[in-house]
């Protein structure tokens, strides 16, 4: 289990290095910041000096290693834009998007499982059929019009929620179900597939033969191992929960690090796109290691002699 | 008769509108072994689960009562019929690994089978479950609760499954080919087992199986299937020596010698099994029986005492001595 762990930390890091220089490369290539940052009418020569103040006339290979050495000394850099570090920038929105990503886990989690088990053990049934509708409502509709529709809704034509930017909990309600309805479908679906899954195994039979009901088997027995293949996908989709919450945020007008990714991008303060970049893919990186760690943990074939 | 421990009568299970076990009837004696054989497909291990009511959700019991000591399994809401699973009757299945969660030690699944039944605290039923593996003569007890179903081979895992089946003392356990899956010198050991136990607990068991080495070595009686019906119903040696049904007569005569391989599996008889939709009218094994006249076409035989304990679902069963070469 230990050699195991080590050898997913290896992957993980040599991922978040390919993230880090495509990232890189394709900022470069999407055109020089300097221009965006000089005042109208400035002159030829101002211009060069700040590209040189910058660092930007030096060869992209140059910038890339001074900037991977500054990466290694934790020095992320400054936002050419703002003139603040790209951290301490980071640091502030990210409160807000956490907040937003665990409202919409929970809603995921808690309305998807549920609802997939749901739809498993009473399959072929009323129930099914109805909370599949809602599935499939949940999974084919694009973040963003989800969003619009939920304001539209409950806030404008409803006006039971805000609609827009951040303040206390309610107004985190139509934010966290639209950024959650595609996850909570992922999950339903998930969580039906892996329970119908076990339900067919011949050890459900042998439990019932013992004398247990067909709700003490699923409790007992199928959850636990339906669980493996959903806690899986559970860390999978709090990394996907954070490229969402670019969409989200745009449409909520949402203060978070989505919204930040935006405006950096548009300002091309690309050394604050560097570090938003990098935080989301080594979160992404670390949850799909974590989630392959739960599965090794949850199976005991793997944690006892993998 | 009140050695009778069991009685299913005219047991009939539907798939689809079809009865793939059709009016099945047949008894048990206390503490007797009841071997109950026949062609793959036949309709055996429906017959089993459906004694349980633990039949695939496509399959129905449409009809008929299954009578275990005096009670109509058949009839019992399913609460009722709950409380007897693991308690009066259990059953046992081919594939012992895959009958056991993966993801549960052995130990918690003796507890969980006793701890249903028995109102007992988690100690209690641990020292039972330790005390049923010593029964089932795996050593290391307190170890081997610990362990986890793919630490253990093929035969402890049915071992565990015997002692899961049997922690509660019920007075019939079904075995569903529990030995199919193990190797000779295993399938050997388990079938020890289970002969020590039934004679222990005075336990009855109903073996389901294609083997009839499996048959001479355990059962007392037989009874024969073919395409969803019982043919033919016989102690053991009286079977062997003179089988009055045409088809177990086939059935003995393509098995090499009784006492020689357990491995000996029913060998092919000419034809093959009618399916579902062919069965016809008359007797089902008409298509491949070489004493087949008009009337077998015509008209089904019933199951028919035709001696002290022996049975046989044939219209020319009286025939069938003089006619067919004996099992050599
Ligand atoms: N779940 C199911 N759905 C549909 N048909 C089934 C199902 N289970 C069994 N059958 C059909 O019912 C018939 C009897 O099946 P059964 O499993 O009782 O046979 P068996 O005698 O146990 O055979 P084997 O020796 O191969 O185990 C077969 O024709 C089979 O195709
Ligand atoms: S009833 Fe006729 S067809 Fe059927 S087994 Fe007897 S002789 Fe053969
Ligand atoms: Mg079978």
């Amino acid at each position: 289990m230990a050699g195991y762990a080590f050898w997913r930390l290896v992957q993980a890091a040599i991922a978040v290095f390919g993230v880090m220089t495509i990232v890189f490369v394709i900022m470069r290539l999407a055109g020089d910041p300097t221009l965006l940052l000089v005042p109208e009418g400035a002159t030829r020569e101002h211009i060069e000096a700040l590209r040189h103040e910058l660092g930007f006339d030096r060869p992209i290979a140059v910038q890339y290693v001074a900037y991977l050495a500054d990466v290694l000394r934790l020095d992320f850099g400054q936002s050419v834009v703002q003139r603040l570090p790209a951290t301490a920038i980071l640091a502030s929105r990210l409160p807000y998007t956490l907040e937003l990503a665990l409202g919409a886990s929970a809603i995921a989690l808690l309305v998807g499982i549920p609802a997939g088990v749901a739809m498993a053990v009473w399959r072929g049934g009323a129930l099914e059929r109805l909370l599949a509708t809602f599935v499939v409502t949940g999974q084919s509709m694009p973040t963003f019009l989800s969003g619009i529709l939920l304001i539209l809704v409950f806030g404008v034509l409803l006006g039971w929620l805000p609609t827009s930017g951040s303040g206390g909990l309610s107004s985190l309600v139509l934010p966290s179900i639209a950024l959650g309805a595609l996850s909570m479908a992922t999950f339903a679906r998930m969580a039906r597939i892996a329970v119908v899954d076990e339900l067919s195994k011949d050890y459900v039979r042998a439990a019932r033969a013992r004398g247990l009901s067909q709700g003490a088997v699923v409790v007992r027995h199928v959850l636990r191992n339906a669980a493996v293949p959903v806690v899986t996908i559970a860390a999978l989709e709090f990394g996907n929960l954070l490229a969402g919450a670019v969409i989200v945020e745009t449409v909520f007008a949402w203060p978070g690090i989505g919204q930040l990714a935006i405006q950096s991008i548009q300002s091309r303060d690309f050394v604050v796109v560097q570090v938003v970049v990098l935080f989301v893919s080594v979160i992404y990186v670390a949850m799909s290691l974590l989630a392959d760690l739960a599965y090794a943990w949850l199976d005991p074939r793997i944690r006892l002699h993998g | 008769m009140s050695d009778v421990l069991l009685a299913v009568e005219n047991l009939t299970v539907d798939i689809g509108g079809t009865a793939v076990v059709d009016g099945v009837s047949f008894a048990m004696r206390r503490g007797e072994v009841l071997a109950l054989v026949g062609e793959s497909g036949c309709g055996k291990s429906l017959t089993a689960m459906a004694l349980l009511r633990l039949l695939p959700p496509a399959a129905r019991l449409a009809a008929g009562r299954v009578v275990l000591e005096g009670q109509d399994l058949a009839a019992l809401p399913e609460r009722a019929m709950r409380r007897l699973r693991g308690e009066a009757l259990s059953i046992i299945f081919q594939e012992p690994t895959a009958s056991l969660d993966p993801l549960a030690t052995v130990g918690s699944q003796i507890v969980e089978a006793y701890r249903v039944h028995r109102g007992v605290t988690r100690a209690e039923a641990r020292r039972a479950a330790r005390d049923m593996l010593d029964a089932v003569g795996i050593p290391d007890a307190e170890r081997r609760l610990e362990q986890y179903p793919f630490e253990l081979s093929g035969g402890m895992c049915q071992r565990i499954m015997i002692a899961i089946a049997l922690v509660c003392g019920p007075s019939l356990l079904v075995a569903d080919e529990p030995t199919t899956a193990l190797d000779v010198t295993i399938q050997a050991q388990i079938l020890d087992l289970m002969r020590k136990l039934v004679a222990e607990r005075g336990a009855s068991i109903l073996i389901i199986t294609h083997d009839m080495g499996v048959v001479a070595d355990i059962a007392d009686r037989v009874a024969v299937m073919y395409a969803g019906r019982v043919v033919e119903v016989a102690p053991v040696a009286e079977l062997f020596a003179s089988p009055r049904h045409p088809y177990t007569a086939l059935l003995l005569a393509s098995v090499p010698r009784l006492d020689a391989t357990p491995k000996a599996q029913l060998a092919t008889i000419e034809g093959r099994v009618p399916s579902p939709d062919e069965f016809g009218v008359g007797c089902r094994f008409a298509g491949r029986c070489p004493l087949a006249v008009q009337r077998c076409h015509e008209a089904p035989p019933a199951l028919a005492d035709i001696g002290r304990d022996h049975a046989a679902a044939c219209w020319r069963s009286a025939d069938v001595a003089r006619l067919m070469e004996p099992a050599s």
